[in-house]
């Protein structure tokens, strides 16, 4: 326990402070507000755009409405400036013979990109460090308590090498997918879905000018398809493109590929892993607190659920629905997210169950029950707080199987459907050539499914080791390790 | 208060022939195998036995917490006049309040302690806002928690022991209760510590007029903190008395022989006298006397009849017995004879 607060002079405790005239306060603050107002142009962009999709797939007039007026929204966003733009920090420029033209200060695509890349990242640690300094602040001087058994559990997890090397794998893909359009070095519109509707200029050596081709047609001349044609990764096309992990078998570039396949992934996943937490939770809660022939009937309901082939579901269901319009939100992907929850919120709730049951043993339920609270106030109030760490952990272990789970299909071409990237489809266009010097289109996105996943998990760990330290496993490290009780 | 008196008012808890079930897989546990009892306005009464000899199960029974598989299969538990049992609890609930074992456990951690007693307040008196953190802190101090205003805001981990079984005890004011059930209140706390909390209860008693139902294995806290007491034994309650009573004079071989494994009260250089063996898990309906193979008096008759409670007042004051053995003033076979025909009439 070295990390115990030192406690603050009595007089300056908690309430007796104003927020509003604290310098600490205020430059927390204020770095808040610079954060965001850097960002707040896409941060609206990606919101309004993010319900317009939602709203137009419901099939009112009312919806569409409602979608046009959020997409005129969207268009007066974009032309605003934004820091962490393609705009403000282009990469796609050519070669006129003796510069670049149209990239960022006249540096080569890669250097702007990379440039690009290192800002998106520096700003995604920034605002981690804010919200960081934000806790701390809050901690040590405005929680008029010294001390709460949450302090324990959050100086377990400092102590946590595994879970740290987990938290910060799935930082960088949450970055990844947030920040999506502005990472890739070009856009899927451009590049996979209307290459044929955008033009572009390259410098042609052989003619030494330069000269304008469609942006498909380029890509059809960098196609990487074995050893008889192929752009690896870290390198540039005849274009004068850069392709930091190389081109697929169409000539599209992968990276942008991945980054995009990386947001799909992460909706589909917290979608269905929030719809199968809440699904869960409150199933455990009711068996917890009733028991006895409630507890039974759900034990039953769930082994009923548990017994039904999960794919044979899949592929019966998407197929079903692809027509309809719950089948073309996320271009599949909600059904995908709502088979996932429907069909795995039972293992989350046998995990759950446990922990309900024996918090529902505690003395203080039985008081709130004598004094006649409400058995729903009491499962919210009382059980709840006891299981949420629980639900961070399977939660989080979850959300890399429904990763994989989403790759796996969509390796199978099921699920997502096929012009919206994911990462599993990439492996599979990759397939014929990983022996060849091609291999990149399958490898690369197979050892990130791995981290990736391999990240989620060990976050779990993490979470569960500073939760509960009993759970610690018998290594070495657990006992070198410091802090708790 | 005199028996002549109680005559005329009616208990404000009674407990008739209560019978809790626990339904296993394998068998029928009679936890509770009727037990019955009356607690008067502003009395104490003590319920004592061993562990696992249904204490805990009455209590539970008495606020309507038994949880499948039990359920309350027969009996009455009347408070002011309507039958719990058939009623159901919630039009009484908070009338009637507990406070728990071990205070770490009933207490919610993640909530302050004022938190916990403002979600009673408001569920019983309305409050809420700065009204109900006020009616809060009031509350600390009549249980004599120091510095009450700071230590309401305060999180249970941050209280001792005794303070944290202080702010049960304010929870369970909270609720504005008539009778106050303290299940082992003082088992998980120092000596020391135990007398305090046990003054605390006496006075909410006087001054607050609650009726106290002291729930323990402790013959200590039942001679200091009750007035009547009901001895129990593997579900079924074997003696009840006035607690001056009880204690001058044991009637049941089973209160004897827990008296005399009191330390103090036996010459000093003794051994200290213990009951061997344990308390039976009652799975069958009583047929016999269940404390007869640990009985030191036990004869023949003892494994085949079931005793029932005899009067076996000397004096003014009320005191039954269950056992074969009485009424001492008949023949043997004769006495025998008459604890079997009460059972048959009962059945």
């Amino acid at each position: 326990m070295s990390e115990t607060a030192t406690p603050e002079a009595p007089d300056a405790t908690g309430s007796e402070r104003s927020a509003l005239t604290d310098s600490r306060f205020l430059a927390w603050a204020l770095a808040g507000l610079v954060l965001f107002a850097v960002e707040a142009p896409a941060l609206v962009t990606f919101v309004v755009g993010f319900l317009a999709d939602a709203i137009a797939a419901f099939p009112t007039s009312y919806a569409a409405t409602a979608a046009d007026f959020l997409v005129g929204i969207e268009r007066a966003a974009i032309d605003l400036p934004t820091l962490l733009s393609r705009d403000l920090v282009p990469n796609q420029g050519y070669w006129n013979g003796e510069q670049w033209v149209g990239t960022f200060l006249g540096l080569s695509p890669a250097v702007s990109w990379a440039i690009r890349v290192a800002l998106v990242y520096a700003y995604a640690f920034a605002f981690l460090g804010w919200f960081a300094a934000g806790y701390e602040l809050y901690r040590r001087r405005y929680r008029t308590a010294d001390w709460t058994p949450r302090d324990d559990v959050v100086d377990r997890f400092r102590g946590h090498s595994w879970g740290k090397f987990g938290l910060v794998v799935v930082f960088l893909f949450v970055t990844m997918a947030v920040f999506a359009p502005t990472l890739g070095p070009t856009t899927v519109d451009q590049n996979m879905r209307d290459s044929y509707s955008y033009e572009m200029q390259y410098w042609n050596a052989d003619a030494q000018e330069v000269q304008t081709t469609l942006v498909g047609e380029a890509n059809r001349n960098s196609q990487s398809a074995g050893d008889s044609a192929n752009v690896g990764p870290l390198s540039y096309d005849d274009y004068g493109r850069y392709h930091p992990f190389g081109t697929m078998p169409t000539g599209s570039d992968l990276f942008t590929f991945i980054v995009v396949g990386s947001r799909i992934s992460l909706i589909i996943g917290v979608l269905s892993v929030a719809l199968s937490a809440l699904l869960a939770t409150s199933l455990a809660l009711v068996s917890a607190y009733y028991k006895g022939r409630v507890d039974l009937s759900l034990v039953l309901l769930s082994d009923a659920v548990m017994a039904m082939p999960q794919l044979l579901l899949l592929i019966m269901l998407s197929t079903v629905l692809a027509e309809t319009w719950i089948g073309g939100i996320y271009s599949g992907g909600f059904v995908l997210a709502l088979i996932f929850a429907g069909t795995g919120w039972t293992y989350m709730w046998r995990s759950v169950r446990g922990p309900a049951l024996q918090v529902s043993e505690r003395s203080w339920i039985d008081a709130a029950r004598s004094f006649g609270q409400t058995p729903t106030t009491i499962m919210r109030q009382h059980m709840l707080p006891y299981v949420t760490g629980y639900l961070l952990i399977y939660g989080s272990m979850t959300l890399g199987g429904a990763i994989i789970s989403i790759a796996g299909l969509s390796y199978l071409g099921l699920g997502v459907a096929p012009p919206t990237p994911e990462w599993g489809r990439a492996i599979n266009l990759g397939q014929d050539y990983v022996a060849t010097g091609s291999w990149h289109i399958s490898l690369i996105p197979g050892v990130l499914i791995t981290i990736v996943v391999t990240g989620f998990n060990a976050l779990g760990d993490g979470i569960r080791d500073a939760i509960d330290p009993q759970s610690d496993s018998a290594t070495g490290e657990a006992a070198g390790r410091g802090g708790g009780a | 208060m005199s028996r002549t008196q109680r005559v005329t008012d009616a208990p404000l808890l009674s407990v008739r022939d209560l019978r809790t079930v626990f339904h296993t897989e394998r068998e029928d546990i009679h936890a509770v195998d009727g037990v019955s009892f009356d607690i008067y306005e502003g009395e104490s009464v003590g319920l004592v036995g061993e562990s696992g000899s249904g204490k805990s199960v009455t209590a539970r029974s008495i606020l309507g917490l038994v949880d499948e598989p039990g359920h309350i299969e027969d009996g009455e538990i009347t408070f002011r006049g309507d039958n719990l049992v058939e009623s159901g609890w919630d039009a009484h609930r908070g009338d009637i309040s507990i406070i728990f074992q071990d205070p770490s456990n009933a207490l919610n951690p993640v909530y302050t302690v004022g938190n916990q007693i403002e979600e009673a307040l408001s569920i019983h008196q309305g409050l809420s806002g700065s009204d109900a953190r006020q009616e809060a802190v009031n509350l600390l101090e009549t249980v004599g928690i120091p510095d009450a205003d700071r230590r309401v805001d305060e999180y249970p981990h941050e209280l001792s022991g005794g303070m944290q079984q202080r702010a049960v005890i304010a929870i369970a004011l909270a609720c504005d209760p008539d009778v106050l059930v303290c299940d082992e209140p003082t088992t998980a706390l120092d000596v020391t510590i135990q007398a305090q909390i046990l003054d605390l209860l006496d006075d909410l008693r006087r001054e607050e007029g609650l009726a106290l139902l002291f729930i323990t294995h402790d013959m200590g806290v039942i001679e200091e903190a009750t007035d009547r007491v009901n001895v129990i034994y593997a579900g079924e309650v074997v003696e009840h008395a006035s607690t001056e009573t009880l204690f001058e004079n044991p009637k049941h071989p089973y209160t004897q022989a827990l008296l005399e494994s009191i330390p103090g009260r036996t010459d000093p250089g003794q051994e200290l006298p213990t009951i061997p063996g344990e308390v039976p898990t009652p799975t069958e309906p009583a047929t016999d006397c269940r404390f007869a193979p640990r009985c030191p008096k036990a004869f023949d008759a003892c494994t085949q009849v079931h005793p029932e409670p005899i009067d076996i007042a000397e004096t003014e004051t009320e005191h039954e017995a269950a056992c074969l053995l009485y009424p001492e003033d008949r023949p043997r076979e004769e006495a025998v004879s008459l604890h079997q025909s009460k059972t048959e009439d009962d059945r």
